[in-house]
């Protein structure tokens, strides 16, 4: 179960997280919605513990294990995992090499037997088929020159490879058409399990009519304002975000 | 100029003239009237001169002057140096590069350990100090006349005092199967003054990969003045490559004068992780047309290291293109100087040139000196240069970190990627993999 309580949280001095609380035990699926400069990615790079993101007040537990102690590898090799609204372009990082050493940095961590190439190159192949990944991008450097939706495509095989059991998507669907959205949501449903959590950040209802949410949350100027079932996605895209502090055309 | 007259002389200063007359009737060439005199100008030109310091244009940012106070003991015998000391300095896989070897063991050719089984029809070799006692009149009429330069004391410093080294004379046409190594090593522990010259003759339409390696671990303190004075031929190809890993506590400045003939293609790479002050100066000239030459480096520093990449290049033909990058990585309080002359003459029309320098900082206490130099006398011309300094991105790192990978790792992964961009430039591909490795380690080394 992921429990955040109370969080509050300060970027560049400015108070942006005033409260979150949310809970999501293990098994479900869980979708914050909420307009622009709401917080969403705040509260995604919060939980993953990136600089300059401080937590003033609250708490982030995983599985009764206090998160915000951990350094950003660290809550890595205990199961969490981000997939980023904007992934960086790395030149001179060959994707190839990257992966094996993210899977191995975690199996390491986590007291597993390291890759060799061979057998990196194997179960990155896999995944990357899945994913209707090419394997010409496997050879460039990391996400350099990539496409928008190229880049979110290898952020979930980045998830799949990792084996997390904690993972938040953060905005997955823009820049994605319907079909690289029908292949990143199966991507992400197949990470469902008994023993994983699902936080799935989005702006559009769309993306939820393919991963379907167990709850779903509105965030607003930095707290949880509402909750419900996945009914209320459908009101929010019928609504819009007016009535939670910004105008439609955001 | 005659900066001796106006200031007081340092130690080594004086040691050093006063030790010319001393030493000059036992270095080799003594029985040869144009050696001596060669060496007799080079020492007045010394004395007028003095060790180069910053208020010298061109060494501003290297003050030899103020980093050598003393002068060690001139070193020209050849302690005991064994294979496996050789096998330590140069690391497994490039002890194992099949190679043409050739070793100057603290300033005196080795011919024991030297190897150049198979040269036969492709090139010849003989030490310096030989070639000096007896010299041919080809060697005569070419020797100290490559691409000369004006006022830089230590090249005249290495005329005055060269005791050995190696002449290379690859044959017209030859293709050499595999690289030249030069290995520059010392055995003995003591402090100690090293000399050593070189000159490579590269004939017409040859090719030739000659690879300079310095290592003074076993003497940390060690004081080296290597030059190297090389002519390529019409049509010829050549790389050279350097690896400077010096001892810790070495001063080392090292100076390839270099001709290219036309149609030449020069490929010349330094990388550089030894030293506590250590200087490469390349001064390269285009005397024919279509020529053309990369000049690249790596310089990976931390501690109090201070490394100087200094190129003065003249285009003195027409149609010549150079290119030059040099990338420094910086840790703690070291130091990197970039400092690139391009000098296009009225008659180099259409010449290309382009430098750039680049540094990664990865502490706030390092410092980066870059210095990039037109001076453009023709009129159609594509020249230019670039300069750039930058932390590690915070952002990238996050990203890399968000993916399980460790700090230091992570951090490793991103001084490689700027790193390698350099290293890239190096054709020979066993060198190249073994620069690459040696990148790859040196973030684990720096910080322990
Ligand atoms: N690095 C930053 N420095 C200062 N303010 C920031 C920074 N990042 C985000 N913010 C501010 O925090 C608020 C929330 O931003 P964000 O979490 O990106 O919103 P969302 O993802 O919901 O669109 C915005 O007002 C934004 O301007
Ligand atoms: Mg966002």
């Amino acid at each position: 179960m992921l429990e955040i309580k109370n969080l509050h949280a300060k970027v560049d001095g400015d108070m942006i997280l005033r409260g979150v609380d949310l809970e999501i035990p293990q098994g479900e699926v869980h979708a914050i919605m909420g307009p622009n400069g709401s917080g969403k990615s705040t509260l995604s790079y919060v939980l993953a513990g990136k600089d300059d993101y401080e937590i003033t007040e609250g708490s982030i537990v995983w599985n009764g294990q206090d998160l915000s102690e951990l350094e950003v590898d660290e809550r890595v090799a205990a199961g969490f995992f981000l997939a980023m609204q904007y992934p960086v372009e790395i030149p001179g990082v060959g994707t190839m090499n990257f992966l094996r050493s993210a899977m191995n940095a975690v199996r390491k961590a986590r007291g597993e037997d390291e890759l060799n190439a061979a057998e990196t190159m194997r179960i990155v192949r896999e995944k990357a088929e899945a994913l209707n990944i090419p394997l010409d991008m496997l050879k460039r450097p990391l996400n350099v020159g990539f496409s928008g939706g190229e880049k979110k495509r290898m952020e979930i095989l980045q998830m799949s490879l990792l084996s997390p059991t904690l993972c938040v998507l953060d905005e997955t669907d823009s820049g994605l058409d319907i079909d690289a959205l029908r292949i990143v949501s199966d991507g992400v449903n197949a990470m469902r399990g008994p023993d994983k959590a699902i936080l799935v950040i989005t702006h559009y209802q769309r993306l939820l009519e393919y991963i379907v949410p167990d709850k779903v949350h509105v965030l607003s100027k930095g707290r949880i304002v509402r909750s419900g079932g996945k009914e209320l996605a459908l009101e929010l895209e019928k609504s819009g975000y007016a009535e939670y502090g910004e105008d439609e055309a955001a | 100029m005659n900066i001796m007259t106006d200031r007081k002389t340092t130690a080594a200063e004086d040691a050093l003239v006063e030790r010319f007359d001393g030493v000059a009737s036992s270095l080799p060439g003594a029985n040869v009237d144009w050696v001596r005199k060669m060496r007799e100008t080079a020492m007045a030109q010394f004395k007028a001169l003095g060790l180069p310091d910053r208020r010298v244009e061109q060494w501003k940012y290297s003050d030899l002057r103020a980093k050598m106070r003393e002068a060690h003991e001139t070193r020209v015998e050849s302690d005991a140096i064994s294979e496996s000391d050789i096998y330590d300095v140069l690391g497994v896989d490039l002890d194992e590069m099949l190679s043409y070897r050739l070793v100057v063991a603290d300033g005196v050719f080795d011919k024991e350990l030297s190897n150049i089984d198979g040269a036969e029809g492709k090139f010849e070799v003989t030490s310096l100090a030989e070639t000096l006692n007896d010299p041919p009149a080809w060697f005569e009429e070419k020797f100290g006349k490559v691409n000369p330069q004006k006022n830089e004391a230590v090249l005249a410093l290495n005329t005055a005092f060269m005791s050995d080294g190696v002449v290379i004379r690859v044959a017209d046409g030859a293709e050499l199967d595999r690289p030249v190594h030069l290995i520059m090593v010392t055995g003995s522990t003591k402090p100690g003054l090293v000399t050593t010259r070189n000159f490579v003759h590269v004939g017409e339409g040859a090719k030739l990969t000659l690879m300079e390696s310095f290592s003074a671990r076993r003497t940390p303190d060690m004081q080296r003045n290597c030059v190297t004075e090389m002519v390529v031929g019409d049509n010829a190809v050549v790389e050279h490559v350097k690896y400077q890993n010096e001892g810790r506590m070495a001063i080392h400045v090292a100076s390839w004068l270099t001709e290219l003939g036309q149609g030449a293609d020069y490929n010349a790479f330094e990388f550089a992780i030894g030293g506590a002050m250590a200087r490469h100066q390349n001064f390269l000239r285009f005397n024919g047309e279509h020529a053309s030459a990369a000049l690249s480096g790596a310089m990976m520093l931390w501690d109090n290291q201070h490394v100087d990449a200094t190129t003065v290049v003249n285009h003195d033909a027409p149609n010549c293109q150079s290119r030059e990058l040099f990338k420094c990585v910086l840790d703690d309080k070291s130091r990197g100087v970039v400092q690139g002359k391009v000098i296009v003459a009225k008659e180099a029309q259409k010449t290309d040139g382009h430098q750039m320098a680049r540094s990664l900082m990865l502490s706030e206490t390092a410092e980066f000196d870059s210095k990039p130099e037109l001076e453009i006398y023709a009129d159609d011309v594509l020249c230019g240069h670039g300069t750039t300094s930058g932390e590690l991105d915070e952002n990238l790192l996050f990203y890399l970190m968000a993916r399980g990978i460790p700090e230091k790792k992570a951090t490793a992964l991103l001084v490689n990627a700027f790193i390698d961009e350099a290293i890239e430039n190096v054709r020979n591909e066993t060198i190249r993999e073994a620069f690459l490795l040696r990148s790859a380690d040196w973030l684990g080394e720096a910080r322990g």
